[in-house]
């Protein structure tokens, strides 16, 4: 044990002088490796800080809300077959379903279109037909004004609550509350502006328009069958499952569907669109990744290459330390701890530099600007270096140890 | 020869060393028969290419034999693992190369301190006996001095002294004195002469008929043979005079 641990010692020692005897050729050598791995930490690190910006703007739109939708699978597209849910499915829902706390209905402004006009400015946005409800369901408030409130709905006053987006692009005042805007010819008067809610994947989330859903179904007119979009929020405890069983119930039974029959609509969660950001944020951050892991490939391959020059110009040496009683373990150590302080100096050093250079691209990023780098990162980038400290240096540190010392002194 | 087995060091039986070069196998022994006793004064002298070197990397455990075999203290050395010729070579013999081959970016000190590294001891140790051995070759002087900045015959003592530290039973000596001016050669062969005293074995490859004289058995190599094997009449060492 004791001679192990000598050995352990007297070879890490040799490798130490050996590293700062060529200080140059060794800074040159983990360069590769520095690069490959403050790569990986910087793309990891901001993939990881730009996937926790959207997990926490998702969670602000409400993970817990849920979106009913109509559904029309691919077989009934083909019969030319289009599913709607109504304003009736929606109020029957609404009286029926229990464990619901708020549950609103959003209905899109066909009749509208998307252009909107304020002065000589116009821009493109979305217009939503909803009721007061949709405030608390979605979590949306006023910056400024008021948002929707029942009365506008019962009066299908035309009164808009707008984006700052839409705001902005329109060149209006900074309280644009009590302006009017046009939508199509029909006239709206902006009684709120929203809190800004930034961007999302870059799209932007404050360009949109709201106004009572009782006024956006009228101007639609009955040319248009209605389609509505359902959001609703479980009561806290309650079962999403059981609401969804009861929900489906009464659809299905109002929309006359037998046993066998798909479901004319579907459920959309939060909950389900964050785990599709998440895989593709994963998706990304694999790839992009293993891209530059091929550069930390490539820096183990300089590690290798030095070796093995090193192996080289100290043959004379090896034979000179075999010569005075180095065992070939000893040889073998030396060198394989001589890659491996190379390959994890590299590591360390490209960590400190990834970690610095994710912190200033995070300066420019939306969010909070905090740089999060996980720590499956580190112990992979660490553990890879490491292994390639391992595998790089293996083949010229047994070169060495195998080496007679006679041919190895006689080496010039 | 019938000495006693246990007083025998050294014995070779039958040793070939042959080397491919450009298609042609060269002998560079030829059946060497030899003995050596325990604190034996052995000279191996000969012609250039007559293979003294090539025996001394035998004996040294630095080459392998093509054939025959070679017991080193009862031990055939044929069969045993590199960690076990590693271990000879750091505890049994003390090598000094004709080239000295010091390491050139290393001090005197740490030179001669290098085959210390492979045995447990504290550095401590190993630095007093480095400066014990750099002191019996009258180097104290020179100890952080790197092997460039001495004189060919400082780096043959930094060389002798390197090969003293370990304290080998058997010394071995390529040339040990081939680089060195008449004044430094007396003082070398004194050390010599005083290590066999001590108990020693010393085998030197020499080619200067002074030297193979002051030691007491010659052993004479031609052509990777042993051509004379005498032991000079006087036992006790004379008093080393050259010219």
């Amino acid at each position: 044990m004791g001679n192990v641990l000598h050995g352990f010692f007297q070879s890490t020692k040799a490798a130490m002088l050996a590293i700062t005897a060529h200080g140059m050729r060794s800074a040159l050598t983990t360069l590769g490796i520095i690069i490959g791995v403050a790569a990986v930490i910087t793309v990891v690190a901001i993939m990881e800080s730009l996937s926790t910006t959207i997990t926490d703007q998702l969670d602000d739109l409400g993970s817990d809300m849920v979106t009913l939708q109509a559904h029309t699978n691919p077989e009934q597209e083909m019969l030319g077959q289009s599913n709607k849910l109504s304003y009736d499915d929606f109020l029957l829902l609404k009286a029926k379903t229990n464990n619901v706390s708020d549950m609103t209905a959003t209905m899109r402004a066909f009749s509208l279109g998307t252009s909107v006009q304020y002065g000589r400015s116009n821009t493109q946005t979305q217009i939503i037909g909803t009721d007061s409800s949709y405030q608390r369901v979605i979590n949306t408030y006023p910056e400024l004004g008021r948002f929707l409130s029942e009365s506008d709905d019962l009066r299908r006053r035309r009164v808009a609550f707008i984006g700052s987006s839409v705001a902005e692009k329109l060149n209006m005042p900074s309280d644009p509350t009590g302006e009017f805007i046009n939508l199509s010819g029909d006239w709206f008067r902006v009684i709120g502006l929203a809190e800004k809610r930034g961007k999302l994947f870059g799209f932007d989330q404050d360009n949109y328009i709201i106004a009572p859903f009782s006024t956006i179904r009228s101007l639609n007119g009955s040319q248009v069958t209605d389609n509505i979009d359902i959001m609703f929020r479980p009561s806290k405890g309650a079962s999403l499952d059981k609401i969804k069983a009861q929900m489906s119930q009464i659809l299905r039974q109002k929309h006359k569907l037998s046993g066998d029959d798909v479901d004319h609509f579907k459920f959309v969660t939060a909950e389900k669109t964050k785990k599709q950001f998440a895989e593709i944020t994963t998706a990304v951050t694999l790839v992009a990744g293993g891209v530059v892991s091929i550069s930390l490939l490539v820096g183990g391959i300089g590690i290798m290459n030095i070796m093995l020059v090193s192996v080289t110009e100290r043959t004379k040496e090896i034979g000179i330390a075999k010569a005075l009683g180095a065992t070939p373990q000893f040889i073998l150590f030396q060198f394989l701890v001589e890659a491996l302080i190379l390959s994890l100096l590299g590591g360390i050093i490209g960590l400190a530099i990834g970690y610095g250079l994710a912190a200033m691209v995070a300066m420019f990023m939306p969010g909070d600007g905090g740089i999060m780098v996980p720590m499956w990162a580190i112990i992979l980038s660490l553990g890879f270096t490491t292994a390639i400290g391992v595998v790089f240096g293996l083949a010229p540190a047994i070169k060495a140890s195998k080496l007679n010392p006679v041919d190895a002194l006689r080496y010039e | 020869m019938s000495q006693p087995v246990k007083d025998s060091v050294i014995v070779l039986k039958d040793i070939t060393k042959n080397y491919k070069m450009a298609d042609q196998l060269f002998c560079a022994l030829d059946g060497i028969n030899l003995t050596i006793k325990r604190n034996e004064y052995v000279a191996i002298t000969g012609p250039s290419g007559s293979g003294k070197s090539t025996l001394m990397n035998v004996l040294g455990c630095l080459d392998n034999p093509s054939s025959g075999q070679y017991l080193l203290g009862q031990k055939d050395v044929a069969s045993q693992s590199e960690a076990e010729l590693a271990k000879i070579r750091n505890y049994g013999v003390g090598f000094i190369f004709q080239s000295f081959n010091l390491l050139p970016r290393s001090s005197v000190l740490n030179n001669v301190m290098h085959p210390l590294i492979y045995r447990i001891m504290t550095n401590k140790k190993r630095e007093a006996l480095a400066r014990n051995a750099l002191k019996r070759v009258g180097l104290s002087d020179k100890i952080e001095s790197l092997p460039n900045q001495l004189s060919g015959g400082q780096r043959q003592r930094v060389a002798i002294a390197r090969a003293l530290v370990t304290n080998p039973a058997i010394i071995l000596g390529d040339e040990p004195t081939g680089n060195l001016d008449s004044k430094t050669t007396a003082d070398i062969m004194a050390l010599f002469d005083e290590l066999h005293e001590q108990g020693h074995t010393i085998i030197l490859v020499t080619h200067e008929a002074e030297i193979a004289h002051h030691c007491h058995r010659v052993i004479r190599l031609v052509d990777g043979e042993v051509e004379s094997d005498i032991t000079n009449a006087i036992e006790e060492p004379k008093e080393f005079v050259h010219g």
